[in-house]
């Protein structure tokens, strides 16, 4: 029971110390660099979409769509804000 | 006395005041109305101008909430010819299809925005011979790198299932036996996910929390059409990082555990757990886009003792140990002149490894090699030839084979869209 409870404990240990490094890396680690803000739409929507599938193009989906496809595929793809919201601008504004 | 006067001064001043401020009014509307009617042509100009800016305006302005649809269409034609060989002795077999009935899906995904936190998806999907769904759930964004979503999920195992199995991405003509389909690509229940800046580079994040799979009587595992009738739940992860300020490569680490055991069978102790290793690199050189991905499963079952399907009055048992794996190569010539950029080369191989000594023991090993045309970016031709041996490794004792292996070599033609 003794033996139990001190292997409970170890792991409950682990856990904590795991979720409080992620903790910190999730709150205090998590800025781009100057280099990554200043990128521009074009240059994020080049570099993120050809991860997965082609370029698209900016004038296959209206401003609206491509909010909404901005949120769909920041949840895929794991885009960070900045990234989604430059790529958005950009093809807002380059499709009409 | 002086009070009252006062007050009666005071109200008749007032009222005057509103009463020369009136006629001022009227007199500068009578004014503009008799500009106006001093140069109808410009004002009626200016006026039909200024109403269908407004009308363009009201048809283009933002809403809080917008439904869209979009989807994907894949059919072809396949040609198959099958050699089974089983101790020694060969079968051929061939057969074709229209639309390639295995690989036939018509999946139109809806989309619904409300506002920019809240996004609602559901995918339903027609193979050629059932409906089902792909995914249908609600995500909510919380604050940035933190999305919450809850309903019937993807999976955060790999990077196959949740980005590359759509038809107009995938640049061949097949999924990978043993990614795709095995363990499950969706599941009932809630996820947090998010990707974040790291300085040059970037991470992200995705675990889910799900009602499981199932282990059936043979050692394998279903997660469609079941009903979960415990209170183990399947826990699932994935973290990846993006070393390259360019985002070029991306290297993935998953893993999940959970019971799979029916509450009412001899298996209800039964756990999983499975690791994926997954990678992704896309860059441009010497003009040369070259695209490679990669995925590692690793599916570990508890032992469990199973009847014998040749006798029932005895049980067996084995290592209940799963490995796939692909790897692919496609490279395309963006900058070549005229149609020959719309071409992109693309190879793969894929090797997936059942449990031995299990009934549905087998080692598949597959080649496949492709080209494909790109119309646009979301519309593809494929033409791909498969090679794919798969040797079965079930002993005698559970009905199989001294020896027993079957060669499949296909020519696939395959047409995708995303609409």
């Amino acid at each position: 029971m003794k033996a139990i409870n001190i292997l409970l404990f170890k792991r409950l240990i682990k856990v904590g110390f795991s979720f409080f490094l992620l903790s910190i890396l999730f709150n205090t680690g998590c800025v781009e660099s100057r280099k990554i803000a200043s990128k521009s739409g074009v240059q994020l929507w080049a570099e993120n979409c050809q991860r997965c599938h082609n370029t698209p193009s900016p004038s296959s989906f209206s401003a609206s769509q491509w909010e909404t496809i901005g949120m769909h595929m920041q949840s895929r793809a794991l885009l960070t804000e900045n990234e989604k919201n430059k790529i958005i601008d950009f093809l807002q504004s380059s499709g009409r | 006395m002086k009070k009252t006067v006062f007050k009666i001064f005071f109200t008749f001043t007032f009222c005057l005041f509103c009463l020369v401020n009136s006629i001022v009014a009227q007199q500068d509307v009578q004014k503009t109305d008799s500009s106006v009617a001093s140069n109808p042509v410009v004002d009626t100009i200016l006026q039909n101008r200024v109403a269908a800016l407004e009308k363009q305006v009201a048809v283009e302005k933002k809403g809080e909430s917008h439904f869209m649809v979009v989807g994907l269409a894949t059919m072809g034609f396949m040609y198959n010819k099958s050699v089974t060989t089983i101790n020694g002795i060969g079968t051929t077999t061939k057969t074709s299809s229209f639309p390639d009935i295995d690989r036939f899906e018509i999946s139109p995904m809806m989309l619904w925005r409300h506002g920019k936190k809240l996004l609602f998806e559901f995918e339903p999907s027609w193979n050629g011979t059932s409906f089902g769904v792909n995914w249908g759930d609600v995500s909510y964004f919380v604050k940035p790198g933190f999305i919450v979503r809850g309903g019937y999920i993807v999976l955060p195992f790999g990077i196959y299932n949740k980005r590359l199995a759509a038809g107009w991405i995938n640049k061949l003509a097949s999924d990978p036996v043993g990614i795709a389909d095995y363990p499950p690509s969706s599941d009932y229940g809630v996820e947090i996910t998010g990707g974040l800046p790291l300085g040059n580079m970037k991470w992200s994040y995705d675990v889910s929390l799900t009602n499981g799979m199932q282990l059936l009587n043979d050692g394998t595992m279903q997660s469609s059409g079941i009903v979960d009738n415990n209170i183990n739940k399947t826990l699932t992860g994935r973290i990846s990082i993006l070393p390259f300020s360019n985002s070029c490569l991306e290297l993935g680490v998953s893993g999940l555990y959970g019971g799979i055991g029916d509450a009412n069978s001899n298996y209800k102790n039964a756990k999983s757990n499975m690791y994926a290793l997954d990678f992704n690199f896309v860059k441009t050189v010497s003009k040369i886009l070259l695209n490679v991905k990669a995925q590692y499963n690793y599916i570990n079952v508890t032992n469990e003792n199973y009847v014998n399907p040749t006798d029932t009055n005895s049980t067996y048992s084995f290592n209940n140990k799963t490995t796939s794996f692909f790897g692919q190569l496609s490279m395309r010539a963006t900058s070549a002149p005229g149609v020959l950029k719309n071409f992109e080369l693309a190879s793969r191989y894929v090797n997936y490894t059942t449990p031995v000594n299990s009934i549905w023991g087998a080692i598949t090993d597959e080649y496949d090699i492709g080209i494909d045309y790109w119309f646009t970016w979301r519309s593809v031709l494929k033409v791909v030839y498969e090679s794919q041996k798969i040797t079965g490794t079930t002993p005698i004792s559970l009905g199989g084979y001294l020896s027993n292996s079957t060669q499949n070599n296909r020519i696939v033609i395959q047409y995708s869209v995303q609409f």
